[in-house]
């Protein structure tokens, strides 16, 4: 790999041992990738900050890391822990677990990083421009960032994007370049046009092409469509990067004339939702996967003001963002006449298989982590269809 | 002897061998208070561990640390090929790791040095024995000779015209000795060469470095080390159950060097 000398320094510990540690890695995961060199940053959004996933071995891992004095050089925020910080006990979480998960959320704020949890950092506290390289975890969030806003990211994991988040740097490699950015597959979509037909297509689209780069045509995803199409496509495949026409900012570059078209449209949809659905009977309603914007609270709030929660058995979560939290007081108050509205965490990294076994979702994504995950049983349909199990 | 891979995790340890053959995941694959495999017996605490890649959740990585947390992680790991979980769980964890090692020739309880800084491996426990091995190519045929049933090293087999390289000899010079010595034809310079691969018998481990030599015409005639010759496609030769492992396969990237 072709260093700079500063970056050479840094590798021989001229510069501590932090960084040291950090620079071993991003140089040692840019040769499984068969970077040339690295790349500086603008920011990076790290995973692995529930206690659930990460484990006493994760735990272990920040404490050393915040010992030695590691700090971050660029923006950086951290994605969704396994509680809301201040509601857990209303989770079902255990002391024991919420002592922990909140040891890890104040380690991350030592080394720098902004705790806002959230895997929607681009809808305000971490927005990357068109054309920034940036590190980030979290594959909606990352695959958000590369398709609707045009930045540059791989698909980091936690202690690689963690380290070039210390760095400001990251290996250049894959999506950071632009000849691995062009399209590879065009989806023609036929869908209803609906949010939910966005998160559908998104896990049809997939479950079809892997970890390919999609072209759509067909649609006009807004921000929250975009948000869940990215979700669900990262989680049935692990696609980190699509183009919509006339909506994405470097669709346009492209020349699709040649490429494989593959059609979704009813009985794609209708196959992706029966895979998604395995129960009818719920114990946990659970919205905000990934978190729901401020937009979508609202709508929410709309959709069920004037209403009644008559089925008190199935508790609901709308989960979300502090940020947003604090943005629609007044709608938060409705919601929280049906559930909770929680933030920093969601149905997915919580530890809610101790509490529940059949969850229903309006997420592709949630509907594919559930079961893996959380052993869940899981109903994925519109909001509507959902609430209709309690009012 | 050092065999050369490609660095990953830098560091130095030795230690005995501890091999599992499928791709490894941390995460569930081993009890980290003891170190005990799970998904097969053995226990890679103060081991080397060798497997040729991880696969699983990347949760796999702070296993890697919480082994190390607990004094059960291995001193080393080696594979045939890296990716991320392991790659991160090893630099985090401080366990040298190398990889582009061909894991074939790694057994159970070899002892073995591991280099993650430079990228090498050294087996303590076997013999090295460096051999050059030549495909004499005529039209688009390649030479195979047929070992005696006696032969010590790979009897029966079916091989190029291959030897061993005499203390102070260069491998090309071998190759060109060899040649004279079993098939009585004249070669210059070889057209190709390619890197050593390696090729483990018992506690033996051969260095292989094949050379390609393509001639308009050879009429071999063979000493006593061989019983006879015939000249096969190289799809031919990598149908053939007698041949010497490795050899098919260095003769496809033989003639496929661009």
């Amino acid at each position: 790999m072709d260093l700079t000398r500063e970056e050479e320094s840094i590798l021989i510990g001229e510069k501590g041992a932090g960084a040291q540690k950090a620079m071993e890695l991003v140089v040692a995961l840019g040769k499984v990738y068969g970077a040339e060199n690295l790349v500086d940053i603008t920011s990076a959004h790290l995973s692995g900050a529930s206690y659930k996933t990460i484990g006493d071995g994760g735990l272990k891992y920040l404490e050393d890391m915040v010992a030695g004095g590691a700090k971050v050089s660029v923006l950086s925020t951290l994605n969704p822990v396994g509680m809301d910080r201040d509601r857990w006990k209303e989770m079902h979480i255990t002391p024991e677990f919420a002592e922990k998960q909140l040891r890890i959320i104040d380690l991350y704020g030592r080394m720098g990083i902004k705790t806002t949890c959230s895997c929607t950092p681009y809808t305000g506290d971490n927005v990357p421009k068109f054309g920034d390289h940036i590190a980030w975890a979290e594959s909606s969030a990352l695959s958000f960032a590369n398709s609707y806003i045009g930045a540059r990211t791989n698909r980091e994991g936690g202690p690689g994007a963690l380290a070039a988040a210390i760095l400001g740097k990251t290996a250049n490699y894959g999506l950071h370049l632009d000849e691995n950015r062009k399209p590879t597959v065009v989806i023609d979509a036929e869908i209803d046009g609906s949010f939910f037909s966005h998160s559908l297509l998104g896990q049809a689209v997939g479950m079809a092409i892997g970890g390919r780069v999609p072209y759509y045509r067909g649609i006009k995803p807004t921000l929250e469509d975009a948000k869940t199409m990215a979700g669900a496509m990262a989680a049935s495949g692990s696609v980190a990067l699509f183009h919509v026409e006339g909506t994405t900012p470097e669709a346009s570059k492209f020349d699709v004339s040649g490429l494989e078209t593959i059609h979704i449209g009813k009985e794609e949809i209708q196959a992706a939702y029966d895979k998604l659905n395995t129960t009818d009977d719920i114990q946990l309603i659970a919205l905000g996967c990934p978190h729901l914007t401020v937009k979508e609270v609202k709508d929410i709030a709309a959709f069920l003001k004037g209403k009644k929660k008559v089925n008190k058995d199935v508790e609901i979560w709308f989960c979300t963002s502090t940020s947003v939290r604090d943005q629609c007081p007044d709608e938060v108050r409705i919601l929280e006449q049906f559930g909770l509205v929680l933030a920093d965490t969601c149905m997915v990294v919580s530890p809610i298989e101790g509490t529940f076994q059949r969850t229903g979702t309006n997420s592709a994504k949630a509907g594919n982590y559930l079961p893996t995950l959380c052993s869940q049983k899981t109903m994925c349909r519109d909001i509507s269809a959902l609430m209709e199990v309690v009012l | 002897m050092i065999i050369k891979g490609r660095s990953i995790s830098p560091g130095i340890a030795k230690g005995k061998v501890i091999k599992y053959d499928e791709a490894f995941s941390f995460l569930g694959g081993v009890d980290t208070s003891t170190g005990d495999l799970r998904v097969a017996d053995g226990n890679i605490a103060g081991k080397v561990f060798v497997f040729p890649k991880g696969k699983g959740s990347t949760v796999g990585s702070f296993v890697m640390y919480d082994l190390m947390v607990h004094g059960t992680a291995p001193v080393a790991v080696i594979n045939r090929s890296a990716e991320t979980i392991v790659t991160t769980g090893a630099v985090i964890s401080s366990i040298p790791m190398v990889d582009m090692i061909d894991t074939d020739i790694l057994r159970d309880g070899d002892i073995v040095s591991v280099n993650g800084t430079d990228g090498s491996i050294s087996i303590e426990t076997a013999r090295y024995i460096r051999t050059v091995s030549s495909a004499i190519m005529v039209k688009g045929r390649v030479l195979v000779l047929h070992r005696p049933d006696t032969a010590r090293s790979f009897p029966g087999a079916h091989s190029l015209v291959s030897g061993k390289i005499e203390p102070g000899e260069s491998a090309e010079d071998a190759a060109a000795r060899e040649i004279m010595e079993e098939t009585r034809i004249p070669v210059d310079k070889a057209d190709r060469v390619l890197e050593p691969f390696y090729v483990r018998e018992k506690d033996i481990v051969w260095e292989v470095t094949v050379f390609l030599y393509i001639l308009d015409s050879a009429e071999p005639v063979l000493n006593e080390e061989n019983v006879a010759f015939e000249w096969l496609t190289p799809e031919q030769l990598k149908a053939d159950p007698k041949a010497v492992t490795g050899v098919p396969g260095a003769l496809d990237r033989l003639l496929n060097i661009q």
